[in-house]
């Protein structure tokens, strides 16, 4: 996540003007960084039981088994995200990793247990409405946000729950999404300070994923909620920066079994590096012609992890070959009425409803929906 | 002299920032071009083979390898420079600052970021011409901290999203003092098409007009400088450094 290459102190000598906030500050000792970490972990621990109690407490066939899946989700999601802290120097926290560890594994053996229970067929529809977690990558320009945007309104019309995350600082998915432009990300009192997240801020602990969406994601056409990061500061703050530690905490926390997450990544390999994508069962991979763009995605595939899926998806091909390798799964048109759409600030689905891209994308929705969720 | 070119991802910053580097190699100037991208490819458009530009070694990965710790000062950018440089066409030398290809545990916080600094501001100011392409978006033009005596130039191509980072970037390059600040209307179609980008961007904007000829080497990997050097597009960088140049 956003807080793993933060883990040594920052240089004094050099702390850049991001940091003119924390630049006075003596760098951040391990044990602080160490309370964090374990914080951290007991929060996403705490998701993780209230997702198998609320399970037990659900009535209805396949509603139960619905909530039971989503609570095995969470707790595999919650594994894998255990494993980028093993072995990264938290040496006081292996015990609590081992415990974690521990507690991960009955939640996902008593919820196994209680889904064997359940008909095939009830398992299979409960399945097929379990919660999408998609990340989008690829590199600048390659069409994330269009894709990404337009993905989420069609999963609303089709009558999903979708959340819709802008993982950019450079917020470009409100337009995509026809909401008029915003610079909203996380409001304070969604926010708490904390010396050893990264950029020094992290999710209020006093709130749940699920409630910072209820409260704060605006409404987007289609029923679509979204959430930013905020509008970058002036020359001398973090700004949207702050906001990072705590979305992508509030990604991996959002355990709601019926809701579709579609988080659309920062360009190039930075924000996969950081792990923005923690929360995703899923990675959709942008790709266009220019030998660049494929350049960028040989050097994504490999942070995508283990776990995962990788769908990659060729967009804007005119009659340019495919890149050696790299197949798109999905192909995407080049359509002069989404470059207008894109002059113009708006979403594609309100400009050019009946455009080829759309109906493309629709393809990827029917190519996601069905695909094996990690349980 | 230093330029920085920033832009949202997709704008054309390399390609515009390595014809900018040739044009001034041309010139008669020594040119130092910094790939401050975590992606790093303006190698591709100064022209250096893509098989160099995939296995070249960034500072940040050469520090890493080699051992380097937060603890230990760096050494000074000269010395980088001389240790990590690459030969592109035309006496030009590329330096990538850091590159990210698999998780692990590098920091990018004194790896990238302060090399980008470190190479943007603290190379002696003398008759080099240092041609920064910043990662996307702002964040890196905070870091670049370019000041009173430095240029940025500011790319959008037409979409309102390319224009906003546009305009947030001039705002921002302003509050960091920097006086010289040039718009440039990539990839458009028509002057007027450019005349809505300057109008949006509020400062003298210059365009660069869309080029079969960038789109065709951008498929290949290679510099529109080497494949089409008199197309409309790389003449249109080179008015930019007559304009640059001109003061």
């Amino acid at each position: 996540m956003a807080g793993d290459q933060t883990s040594a102190p920052r240089p004094e000598r050099d702390p850049g003007p991001a940091n003119a906030s924390t630049a006075a500050e003596p760098p951040r000792p391990a044990g602080l960084r160490n309370d964090w970490v374990r914080s951290s972990l007991r929060r996403q621990q705490a998701i993780v039981d209230d997702l198998v109690q609320r399970a037990a407490a659900t009535v209805g066939d396949e509603e139960a088994c619905l909530t039971w899946l989503a609570a095995r989700r969470q707790a595999a999601s919650f594994r894998r995200h255990l494993a980028t802290w093993t072995g990264r120097g938290f040496t006081d926290t292996a015990a609590d990793l081992a415990a974690h560890r521990l507690a991960l594994d009955g939640a996902m053996d008593r919820a196994g247990a209680v889904i064997a229970d359940f008909d095939e067929a009830t398992e299979r529809s409960a399945h097929g409405r379990l919660g999408l977690r998609v990340a989008v990558m690829g590199k600048g320009g390659a069409g994330k946000t269009v894709i990404s945007s337009t993905l989420a309104r069609l999963l609303a019309r089709r009558g999903r729950n979708v959340l819709a995350a802008d993982l950019d600082t450079n917020p470009g998915m409100a337009f995509s999404l026809g909401l008029p432009p915003t610079e909203a990300g996380l409001p304070d009192e969604a926010l708490e300070e904390h010396p050893g997240a990264a950029y020094g801020w992290q999710l209020n602990a006093g709130v749940t994923p699920r409630e910072v969406v209820e409260r704060h994601a605006s409404v987007a056409p289609d029923g679509v909620r979204f959430l930013g990061l905020g509008k970058i500061g002036d020359a001398t703050k973090t700004g949207p920066k702050r906001t990072v530690a705590a979305m992508v905490a509030l990604l991996l926390g959002f355990g709601e079994p019926a809701w579709d997450v579609i988080g659309d990544l920062e360009a190039g390999p930075t924000t996969p590096f950081e792990r923005y994508h923690a929360f995703s069962d899923h990675v959709v991979v942008v790709v266009g012609p220019a030998w660049r763009s494929a350049m960028t995605a040989r050097r994504l595939l490999p942070m995508v992890g283990v776990g995962r899926t990788t769908t990659i998806v060729g967009n804007r091909f005119t009659d340019e070959p495919d890149h050696p390798g790299m197949a798109p799964r999905i192909r995407i048109p080049d359509d002069p009425d989404v470059a207008e759409a894109e002059r113009l600030g708006l979403s594609p689905l309100d400009a050019c409803p009946d455009s080829p891209v759309i109906e493309a994308v629709g393809h990827l929705a029917d190519h996601l929906l069905p695909l094996e969720v990690p349980v | 002299m230093r330029i920085a070119i920033t832009g949202k991802g997709g704008s054309g910053k390399s390609t515009v920032a390595g014809a900018l580097a040739r044009h001034l190699a041309r010139r008669g100037h020594k040119v130092v071009a910094v790939d401050a991208d975590p992606n790093p490819n303006l190698g591709i458009s100064l022209g250096v083979p893509r098989e160099s530009v995939e296995s070249m070694q960034p500072i940040l990965n050469a520090l890493l390898d080699s051992g380097y710790t937060h603890d230990q000062p760096r050494p000074p950018a000269d010395d980088l420079l001389a240790r990590y440089g690459l030969e592109a066409p035309e006496g030009i030398v590329l330096v990538a600052t850091g590159k990210i290809e698999r998780p692990s545990d590098a920091c990018l916080c004194c790896g990238s970021h302060n090399t980008t600094r470190e190479f943007f501001s603290e190379l002696p100011a003398d008759d080099r011409v240092v041609v920064a392409d910043l990662e996307a978006g702002l964040n890196d033009l905070i870091w670049a901290h370019p000041g009173d005596g430095d240029v940025v130039l500011a790319l959008a191509e037409t979409s309102a999203k390319s224009v906003e980072i546009a305009r947030r970037a001039i705002e921002l390059a302003g509050q960091m003092g920097v006086r010289r600040i040039i718009g440039v209307a990539n990839r458009t179609l028509t002057d007027d098409a450019a005349g809505e980008v300057a109008d949006a961007l509020g400062i003298e904007t210059l365009r660069v007009p869309e080029d079969p000829a960038v789109l065709h080497a951008d498929h290949l990997g290679v510099a529109a400088m080497d494949a089409e050097p008199t197309s409309p597009a790389m003449v249109a960088v080179g008015a930019i450094v007559d304009r640059i140049l001109a003061g």
